[in-house]
């Protein structure tokens, strides 16, 4: 019974096939592949030339697995069995099992696609990260390097500024100052967006008086807009706060872009800026900021595009000097502070930016609040206080000296390096030290801690570091070492001079 | 009369096993990638320099990342080994070391070649900073996409098996 079903749905995917010792084939059932009787197994397939010198061992059986045998008309995948027997009689056993194996083989293809693409992926985004981590370090240092000669000739294009000049001069030095003022700010903003990158331009808290920032602003700009023969109107709300708390400096940068952006691209008309307060809502005043000017305008399709970096629509104006950084960092600035910015405009007719940026309320009770308005006051003091300073940058010395000479409240001593520091502060008095951060082989850190090593007197002694690295974990490192402050390079007249005064009263 | 020598390839998945041989047998290359199972046997007849024929048994084996997941009936009879890894990819030859380690051990008298496959994908500098990993271990940096090296990979390893 049984036998004819078996013999009925038998499934003949096998092939046996006896060979002699020299693998000529005896007898074969050709069910797989058509082999001629005489013929050569070697000839068959080049798989079989590995049975050559199997064929002498006797009585023994061998299996190999997952065979992919490719012949003219067809190909297989096949497990093979080859067993020798001791009368020259082998017998290869032929398993067809190409469905099978094209399953597992389909598997092991999803497989291996994946993990490869897995692997390409995380290399490709590993050497992205190398790369823009070169590139953050190549901008650190470079702008690094161009922070002594940028202090120096802003302190000195003022000196000269200062003395008497024909109008030929004074008006070459002004040339020199705004080419200076722009490489200033170009150099700035390479930094602001290396920062970005790098995930380290971190917002400061601080109390800060709006209206003086504003009228700061302002000042600033009427200048250079009012030259250009364009008006300039400004409406300030007169609900705005008093006093905010929250990063002015950044503040003042996303003003002053918007401005100095609708400055370059006005020819002739007007600039408008508008500051009302939206509301006060727990303990926050949002503001709203509106420039709006009758500059060549932007077609509503670049809308996306001028907030990308370094790109500028192109411009009809010669001469061009902005890197087109700013409203990127502009826009930036605003997302950090939970605000937005919008851009509406018509080509010939002008351009609108308005954003909406919250800021904490201050109290008037502040701890900082005195600081802040201490800050601006300048006083004749009752005596002449000596400074040192530790500097090896001649550019540097040299500008100092000039501030505090002109000043009139200091004696300045100068020493180059670090190895005098000790042995000049236990000799002479000194008020203040004024310390460069990269001194040849010493630290300010390092200075700094040996100082404050020293006897009580000496703890005292007001440090402030000149750095020309700008990373908020280069100035905490900083001020851990036991330095009281940190002015960082390019800086200048008044910032130092501001500094120095907070500190000797 | 021919001599007939068994050569088997090595190597992680998709380094280019079955590429280097359909360049050498057939002068081909593909993009495509299709995973090889189990083994794929090809045979190529090479003249060596003196004038005799030496008929190349080459045995393209399924890619493992360790050689001793290879089948133990794929290896028997072995004349020449060619370990090949992909200079595009760090997983196919971190562990090399090692695997040629295993081989030397159980096959101590088998010649063995090191291939680092996909040079066209690789710049001189990148190859440069694996030195240190790879490259007082390899014998031939080929391209089976362009063919460089890879004839005189098969018959450098021909000529030492007669
Ligand atoms: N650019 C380039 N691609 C290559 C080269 N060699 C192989 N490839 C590609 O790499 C992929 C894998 O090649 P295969 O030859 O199938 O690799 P394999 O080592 O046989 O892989 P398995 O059979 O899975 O072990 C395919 O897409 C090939 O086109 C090469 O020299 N250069
Ligand atoms: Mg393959």
């Amino acid at each position: 019974m049984l036998e004819t079903y078996i013999k009925k749905y038998h499934k003949n995917n096998f092939q046996y096939i006896l060979v002699d010792a020299a693998g000529k084939v005896i007898e074969t059932d050709n069910h797989i592949i058509p082999i001629g009787n005489l013929t050569q197994i070697q000839e068959v397939h080049p798989f079989f030339e590995a049975f050559s010198d199997l064929f002498f061992i006797k009585n023994e059986s061998y299996d190999f697995l997952c065979i992919n045998l490719d012949f003219d008309k067809t190909s297989i995948i096949a497990d093979i069995t080859l067993q020798t027997h001791n009368d020259n009689k082998n017998l290869i056993i032929i398993e067809d099992l190409t469905k099978h194996y094209n399953n597992y083989q389909l598997a092991a293809q999803n497989r291996n696609e994946s993990l490869i693409n897995a692997q390409i992926l995380k290399l490709k985004n590993l050497h992205l990260k190398e790369k823009e981590q070169f590139k953050n370090i190549f901008i650190a240092n470079f702008s690094h390097q161009l922070r002594n000669p940028i202090t120096a000739l802003n302190i000195f294009s003022n000196l000269l500024k200062d003395t008497t000049l024909d109008d030929t001069q004074e008006s070459y030095v002004n040339v020199i100052n705004t080419a200076n003022k722009n490489l200033k700010q170009s150099v700035e903003g390479i930094l602001d967006i290396s920062k970005i990158e790098a995930g380290k331009l971190i917002l400061v808290e601080k109390v800060f008086s709006l209206k003086a920032l504003l009228n700061e602003i302002i000042n600033e700009h009427k200048l250079h807009i009012t030259k250009k023969n364009i008006e300039f109107n400004f409406i300030l709300d007169p609900k705005l706060p008093e006093f905010l708390n929250g990063d002015s400096f950044r503040l003042k940068q996303i003003i002053g872009n918007l401005l100095s952006n609708a400055t370059y691209f006005t020819l002739k008309g007007f600039i408008n800026l508008n500051i009302s307060l939206n509301h006060i809502r727990a303990n926050k005043a949002n503001l709203h900021i509106k420039v709006s000017d009758t500059g060549i305008g932007i077609d509503p399709k670049d809308y996306e595009q001028i907030f990308k970096r370094f790109t500028k629509i192109e411009s009809t104006i010669k001469n061009d000097m902005s890197t087109g950084l700013g409203l990127s960092i502009t826009q930036y600035l605003i997302s950090q502070m939970d605000g937005n910015i919008k851009v509406q405009s018509e080509i010939g007719i002008g351009s609108v930016f308005t954003c909406n940026i919250s800021f904490k309320l201050a109290t008037s009770y502040d701890k900082n609040l005195k600081e802040v308005l201490l800050h601006k006051v300048r006083k004749r003091l009752d005596k002449k206080h000596n400074i040192l300073l530790v500097e090896d940058s001649e550019l540097i010395q040299l500008s100092i000296l000039k501030i505090i000479a002109a000043d009139g409240n200091f004696f300045l001593n100068i020493i180059s390096n670090g190895d005098d520091f000790i042995s000049t502060i236990m000799d002479q008095d000194v008020d203040l030290i004024l310390l460069s951060s990269t001194i040849q082989n010493y630290t300010a850190e390092e200075l700094t801690k040996s100082l404050r090593k020293l006897s009580k007197e000496y703890k005292k002694i007001p440090v402030i570091s000149i750095s020309s690295k700008a990373f908020k974990e280069d100035i905490k490192s900083l001020k851990k070492a036991g330095i009281n402050d940190v002015i960082t390079k390019p800086f200048d007249e008044e910032t130092l001079l501001n500094t120095i005064h907070q500190y000797l009263k | 009369m021919t001599t007939s020598k068994k050569i088997v390839l090595l190597g992680h998945f998709g380094v280019g096993k079955s590429s280097l041989i359909r360049r050498f047998v057939e002068n081909t290359f593909s993009e495509d990638y299709k995973v090889t199972i189990g083994v794929h046997i090809s045979k190529k007849t090479i003249d060596t320099p003196d004038k005799k024929t030496i008929s190349l048994i080459i045995w393209d084996l399924e890619g493992h990342d360790d050689v001793e997941k290879n089948r133990a009936s794929y290896l028997m009879g072995t004349h020449g080994f060619i370990y090949v890894f992909d200079a595009s990819r760090p997983v196919t030859f971190e562990n090399l070391e090692d695997q040629l380690l295993i081989l030397k051990t159980k096959y101590p008298n088998i010649p063995v070649k090191v291939v680092a496959n996909k040079t066209d994908l690789v710049k001189k500098t990148e190859i440069n900073q694996y030195n240190d990993i790879f490259k007082p271990l390899v014998d031939f940096y080929t391209s089976a996409k362009t063919g460089s090296k890879v004839d005189l990979l098969f018959s450098k390893l021909a000529n030492e098996l007669i």
